[in-house]
């Protein structure tokens, strides 16, 4: 059955990392991040906000094979850990993997979920974050 | 000032528009349609373009962040996206604090509806200095 060899074919990727993506922090970059969540602390001119390292590099792969499952995404939460702050110019590099997949049947119907963490490390070779994201295809 | 269980964090309004869904999509690279075009958001069942859950999570951030000031730093922002809400409609982020444990505190917060529905709902914890 179709569906059932979608959801074997992401179990399949549990645990296997992505290319790691590297990005500065750019000071322009900040300030159109903090402009679009309304947040005009003059601190985020040079420091990153709680949620920006999602918008330096993807934060979840919204995997094209998922698609072959329901009509879309949802996201059904995040978890952020913070071991040290992200300023200006500091060189990030992130690298997601698939974490966990599992389909749930409720009331509504059945739903895929797919838990991606992603941990972010900065030019010293220190981790400076950690994400937690969980995607819902409906 | 140092918090106490039961504190509750200064409410904070956020009333999120068409134009700051476009902005924030632009911000975090998220391009996914159901933020900014209303057909393609109802043809997957919603009833039009909604909020980005990571833009919600923002809002808790910014609720915790002019909350502690300089007094100490965020180590956790956890949220469960429970609801859709959509622009045009204003975002009231709440927060409480749970537990303190000297230098360690830790909150619940979550974002609310003008209905009450709480759609995002979440935890924190701060190390104050």
């Amino acid at each position: 059955m179709a569906i059932t060899s979608v959801i074997d074919r992401l179990r399949a990727r549990i645990g296997s990392a992505a290319p790691p993506i590297t990005a500065t922090v750019e000071a322009g970059h900040l300030k159109r991040f903090a402009e679009a969540i309304g947040d005009n602390n003059p601190r985020w001119l040079e420091e990153a906000p709680p949620t920006f390292l999602v918008a330096l590099a993807p934060p979840s792969m919204h995997l094209a094979e998922a698609e072959e499952y329901g009509k879309g995404w949802l996201n059904g939460g995040n978890r952020f850990e913070y071991v040290e702050p992200v300023k200006v110019g500091d060189r990030i590099t992130a690298t997601g993997r698939v974490a966990d997949v599992y389909e749930k049947t409720g009331s509504s119907g059945s739903l895929l979920f797919i838990i991606f963490e992603t941990e972010y490390v900065n030019q010293h070779g220190r981790t400076v974050a950690r994400l937690r994201g969980t995607g819902i295809r409906r | 000032m140092n918090p106490s269980v039961g504190d509750e964090l200064p409410e904070l309004v956020k009333h999120p528009t068409t134009r700051q869904l476009v902005q924030y999509a632009g911000a975090q690279g998220d391009f996914y349609e159901i933020h900014y075009d209303q057909d393609f958001a109802r043809s997957v069942g919603l009833p039009g373009v909604i909020l980005h859950g990571l833009l919600k999570a923002s809002f808790l951030g910014q609720l915790l962040t002019d909350w502690l000031g300089v007094r100490g730093t965020l180590k956790r922002l956890e949220v469960s996206y429970r609801g859709v809400d959509q622009p045009g409609r204003p975002y009231r982020c709440r927060g409480r604090v749970t537990k303190v444990e000297g230098p360690h505190v830790e909150l619940e917060v979550w974002g609310e509806d003008p209905d009450g529905n709480r759609t995002t709902v979440g935890s924190a914890v701060v190390e104050i200095k």
